[in-house]
């Protein structure tokens, strides 16, 4: 039952995004457009490409959509309302993201073409640079809450939420995440106009609309991981718990559309340098810092 | 009935579906954005959503005039794209070998919203028809070559026997440009190739042959013919290797795949799995490949190069060091194999009609090369014409600058015809000139934008574009403060010295002309030499760092510099056309057009234009391209390539 | 509910997905099915056909980046218990992975000193 209710949530979430996303590009709010744009998808023709990775082809598509799935079902929206609360939530999500790694390089490899070739393996590039700031934040959270339980990583923050326990942390997931989920300005994989869609160039029909909604869920997916994570999840005055859930992963979705439309895209030197020489550095001076609050106050 | 509607009766789900598609319409634009945007079309208002790649696209929207070259581009581009897809043009007149159109208008804002509003009428009812028919051009046959292994040079479009030596042709599939051979090797240039000596000689007992293609065979020394290694010494009697590579031997010769050794065929052509060409198998190899354990091949984890050891007939064992160690070394010492790609002419964010192809090293540019396929050879035949078809003909060779190539063509014939201009005018079309310099750097800015991914200075560039395009004095005065404020806003946005900065520098000993030369420094300004420029008021913009961003810099002061020279010259009109009567001369003119100086030299008999000389920026700009690439990361590759401001229309064959 | 309880959920929910995903397919099979036209399968590439194969070795330049990502990544599976324990343990526990933390830190640094932290 709550697993039925959550993943109606999570269609809807899917949903929501997609019309924040053309909002955010058209500054106008049409609630129909995705749905027309999915059954359009679904009327016209998917073709394969020509000697393609049969297997990788196919698997790509449905492997994001089952990893943003997988990292969803450990996001508690209420306290009650959680498909499984995993002794290991936090490692969890982590463990079910890195498949979109594995689905992008798949859709890279598998059609045989040089675009989506290049994006792949700029994916893997983009991979090496977000991955720890992916990891080192969600440590430090544990730190706080003793637990990588995602409902008691909520609870610990009941004094005072983790954006201001350790912003550093949370700034650095914000990134990372954004990176996670190929959003300009690090869409690097599907560059519309430097790979004429990269990665997604040779899908197309009801196979393009199943990467689309893969991402769509990925991206909410990690909207609400940043909210459970950093902004305090269910919590929240006067309102009901899911009311709260709602708003702050809207919020956040939001922020994360918008943010791309006003930076040109990362180089991916660039990316890689300031992750590994400004990011990393910064993730462990955040883990010292909550190490030693968390002992000052206990 | 629309030509690219998918097969079936409209019923039921069909006609939800149908309905949806309509409401939602991918667009794909030929030639480009930048020359919708330079006509003053507004797509999205339309209701058409640009994107990136043909599979997600059922519309192909196509302004203007298409030259031929770029029909058969577009033409892969319609075959490229899914069902039900929908042609719609704008002001063309030609589409072949596309279908022909199913919704045509003007080019005209108003003109494109009606025909959008028909084509989602004729989407919702056409998208599925009974009987439909496959779209095919030549352009998309795969081209079957017969080539001899021995003598690449060879090529002929039946089977048969090869000139110089007899062996039988085999056959190969025809690559995306012409003699394109398995590329994951840099390619031997041609005169590489004539020069080498194919002949046999059967005496000598000590042959040379290539490690990866063992049917090549030769007796002195050299580059294999086919991908360039060095030929490696090989102790084995004449008549074995010409068992060996007879092909017309009996049936123990085998071909194999490079990359999938289980692959095994008989006669030669290309492999089912991956598409490359099959290599002969020699027959005492068989017993190896039989005990080789296909079982935990899988894709991911295949060696290009270490695949080649099974198709190698009595060589010893070959480290990865030996049988990569003619291939090219990149930068940083690693043997990597190359790929050619084309970008264009349809990538957007690059000037569309451009045909960039570049060979890439991982994702970095080891090789480039572009041309123009916007070549119009009727331009300005047959001659000799009469100096109102002149002006109108060389005002749209260039939709992205017609103005400024109008005012070239009534100068130079003015010159010829020895006819003054008042002051008034000329101020007038100083204006008109001036107007278009910021018209054009406004649809640089938008395109530079799609390039870098920077939505907002598309949208933001793409508004003020079309209103500057006709405004008059007054409305270009009241538009100064919202240019300057997306300037400083531009300027500010996070990230864009970072992307910009340090790429695709160039010195100021090459031959540059317009933003890209004043941004290295070199005072190559048309106007700088004009006594009328001088009165208004006009200095020449300067950087100094070459880069980038120093060229958006300058277009962003070339901008508010034109606003302040409109100003001065208080009146806009472009040039009135120019009769020459009976009058012969030659004449030349030179105006700095938004890209650069563009110089006509035209000789007048009898009040016609009989030779015309044009030199036009983009020309010079274009053979830049290679050196300016070289050792690029793909994406600052791309920003060089769109730094520049290529008009592929003006650029001259 | 018990932990093989919850990943059978996990296991079921990826089965149930993987089934949508191909009641979908099979919707739009139903609609129509794909025309094979010439030239229509061959990637796209802005215009141009281009029908070479493009699995080559290719050059990735960030290797200098994954192999101290490896290094990194290992140290992050022992730091995820660790975080766990770490407020009951107290301030050893603090030291004790501050050692640690600083030798990977040193070799992050050695390996930007030595050029590993570029575009190879």
């Amino acid at each position: 039952m709550t697993t039925a209710l959550i993943l109606l949530l999570l269609v809807l979430g899917a949903y929501l995004v997609a019309v924040i996303e053309s909002w955010a590009h058209s500054g106008r709010f049409q609630l129909s457009a995705p749905l027309l744009a999915g059954i359009a998808l679904l009327g016209r023709e998917s073709i394969v490409p020509r000697k393609p990775d049969r297997i990788f082809y196919e698997v790509a598509p449905v492997l994001l959509l089952i990893s943003a799935v997988l990292a969803a079902t450990v996001i508690p929206l209420t306290p009650e309302l959680i498909i499984a609360d995993l002794a290991t939530g936090a490692l969890f999500i982590n463990a079910a993201l890195v498949y979109v790694l594995v689905a992008l390089l798949m859709a890279g490899w598998g059609p045989n073409g040089a675009y989506a070739m290049i994006g792949g393996w700029r994916f893997l590039g983009q991979l090496i640079a977000y991955a720890m700031l992916i990891v080192m934040p969600i440590t430090a959270v544990a730190m706080r809450a003793e637990s990588l339980l995602t409902t008691q990583i909520v609870i610990s923050q009941s004094g005072l939420w983790n954006i201001l326990y350790q912003p550093i942390g949370f700034i650095l997931f914000f990134v990372a995440a954004m990176a996670l989920a190929f959003l300009p300005p690090f869409d690097l994989p599907n560059a519309k106009s430097e790979l004429a869609g990269g990665v997604e160039a040779e899908y197309s029909g009801v196979r393009l609309a199943v990467f689309r909604l893969g991402r769509l869920a990925l991206i909410i997916t990690l909207a609400s991981a940043t909210v459970v994570f950093y902004l305090g999840g269910w919590q929240g005055p006067w309102l009901p718990p899911w009311a709260w859930s709602a708003i702050k992963i809207l919020a956040v979705t939001a922020t994360m559309l918008l943010a791309g439309r006003y930076m040109p895209r990362i180089r991916e030197d660039n990316l890689l340098g300031w992750c590994w020489i400004l990011g990393i550095p910064l993730a462990l001076l955040n883990i010292f810092l909550v190490g030693v609050l968390v002992l000052v106050f206990p | 009935m629309i030509s690219g509607a998918r097969q079936g009766k409209l019923s039921g789900l069909r006609q939800l579906v149908a309905s949806a598609m309509a409401r939602d319409p991918g667009t794909f634009v030929v030639p480009g954005h930048d020359i919708a945007w330079a006509h003053g079309l507004d797509l999205e208002a339309a209701g058409l959503q640009q994107v990136a790649s043909p599979r997600h696209a059922s519309v192909l929207l196509v302004i203007g005039d298409i030259p031929p070259a770029l029909r058969e581009a577009a033409a892969v581009i319609y075959a490229q794209m899914m069902r039900p897809r929908i042609i719609l043009a704008l002001g063309s007149t030609d589409l072949s070998p596309l279908p022909a159109a199913d919704i045509v208008a003007g080019i005209s804002q108003q003109e494109l919203a009606n025909g959008v509003h028909t084509l989602r009428a004729a989407l919702a009812k056409g998208a599925f028809h009974p009987d439909v028919s496959d779209f095919d051009a030549p352009v998309l046959q795969i081209r079957i070559e017969y080539t001899c292994s021995m003598h690449p040079e060879i090529i002929r479009d039946e089977p048969g026997s090869c000139p110089k030596c007899g062996m039988t042709l085999i056959q190969r599939e025809a690559q995306a440009t012409a003699a394109h051979e398995h590329t994951d090797h840099p390619k031997m240039k041609d005169d590489e190739h004539a020069g080498m000596d194919h002949s046999m000689q059967h005496e000598t007992p000590v042959e040379y042959t290539c490690p990866m293609h063992p049917e090549v065979v030769q007796n002195e020394p050299g580059s294999c013919p086919k991908c360039g290694m060095d030929l490696e010494p090989r102790e084995e009697q004449a008549d074995a290797m010409h068992d060996h590579q007879h092909m017309d031997h009996d049936a123990a010769i085998e071909y194999t795949c490079p990359m999938h050794p289980e692959v095994v065929q008989n006669e030669p052509g290309s492999c089912p799995k991956c598409g490359m060409n099959l290599e002969p198998l020699a027959a005492h190899d068989k017993q190896d490949h039989a005990g080789m354990d296909h079982s935990n091949m899988d894709h991911s984890s295949m060696d290009h190069s270490s695949m080649d050891h099974s198709n190698m007939e009595g060589m010893a064992f070959m480290s990865m060091i030996d049988v990569t160690k003619d291939l090219p070394r990149s930068g940083d010492g690693l043997p990597m194999e190359w790929i050619e790609a084309p970008f264009g002419p349809f990538l957007p964010g690059l000037p569309g009609g451009l045909l960039l192809t570049l060979t890439l090293d991982g994702d970095t540019v080891a090789a480039a090369s572009a041309r123009s396929l916007t070549e119009n050879t009727g331009l300005f035949k047959p001659a000799p014409i009469d100096s109102q078809s002149f002006i109108e003909q060389l005002s749209d060779m260039n939709p992205l600058a017609p103005v400024s190539y109008r005012l070239l063509a009534c100068r130079a014939l003015e010159d010829a015809a020895g006819i003054d201009v008042p002051i008034i005018s000329a101020h007038a079309r100083i204006g008109a000139l001036e107007r278009e310099r910021i018209t054009s750097h406004l649809g640089w800015l938008a395109l530079f934008g799609q390039q870098t991914g920077f939505d907002w200075l598309t949208q933001r560039a793409a508004v003020l574009q079309r209103k500057t395009r006709h405004a008059g004095l007054k409305q270009i005065s009241a538009l100064k403060p919202a240019l300057q404020s997306m300037i400083k806003r531009l300027l500010k946005a996070p990230l864009l010295k970072s992307r910009t900065v340090g790429i695709g520098k160039l010195t100021p000993d090459t031959v540059l002309y317009g933003p890209v030369a004043r941004a290295c420094g070199i005072n190559n300004d048309a106007r700088s030499t004009e006594k009328i420029f001088t009165t208004l008021g006009f200095k020449p913009a300067r950087r100094d760092a070459g880069d980038v961003l120093a060229r958006l810099h300058i277009r962003l002061d070339e901008i508010m510099h034109s606003i302040s020279l409109i100003e001065a010259a208080g009146a806009i009109s472009p040039p009135a056309p120019v009769t020459t009567g009976t009058l012969s001369g030659t004449g030349k003119a030179v105006i700095e057009t938004p890209r650069g100086m563009a110089g006509l030299q035209l000789t007048l008999q009898d009040g016609q234009v009989a030779t015309t000389q044009l030199h036009t920026p983009s020309t010079s700009h274009v053979a830049l391209i290679n050196p300016l690439l070289e050792q690029q990361a793909l994406g600052d590759a791309l920003t060089a390539v769109c730094s520049l401001d290529l008009s592929p229309w003006e650029i001259q064959p | 509910m018990s932990t093989l309880e919850q990943y059978g959920i996990l296991l079921g929910l990826t089965i149930g997905t993987t089934g949508l995903v191909l009641s979908l397919y099979f919707l739009a099979r139903a609609i129509g099915k794909t025309r094979r036209e010439p030239g229509k399968d061959v990637p796209a590439t802005s215009g141009q056909l281009s029908r070479d194969p493009v699995w080559v070795r290719y050059h990735a330049r960030y290797y200098g980046y994954a192999l101290l990502f490896l290094s990194f990544d290992m140290e992050m599976a022992y730091m995820y218990p660790w975080a766990v324990v770490y407020k009951q343990v107290g301030l050893v526990a603090l030291l004790d992975m501050g050692v640690f933390l600083a030798i990977l830190f040193l070799g992050l640094l050695y390996g930007w000193s030595q050029g590993a932290l570029r575009r190879q």
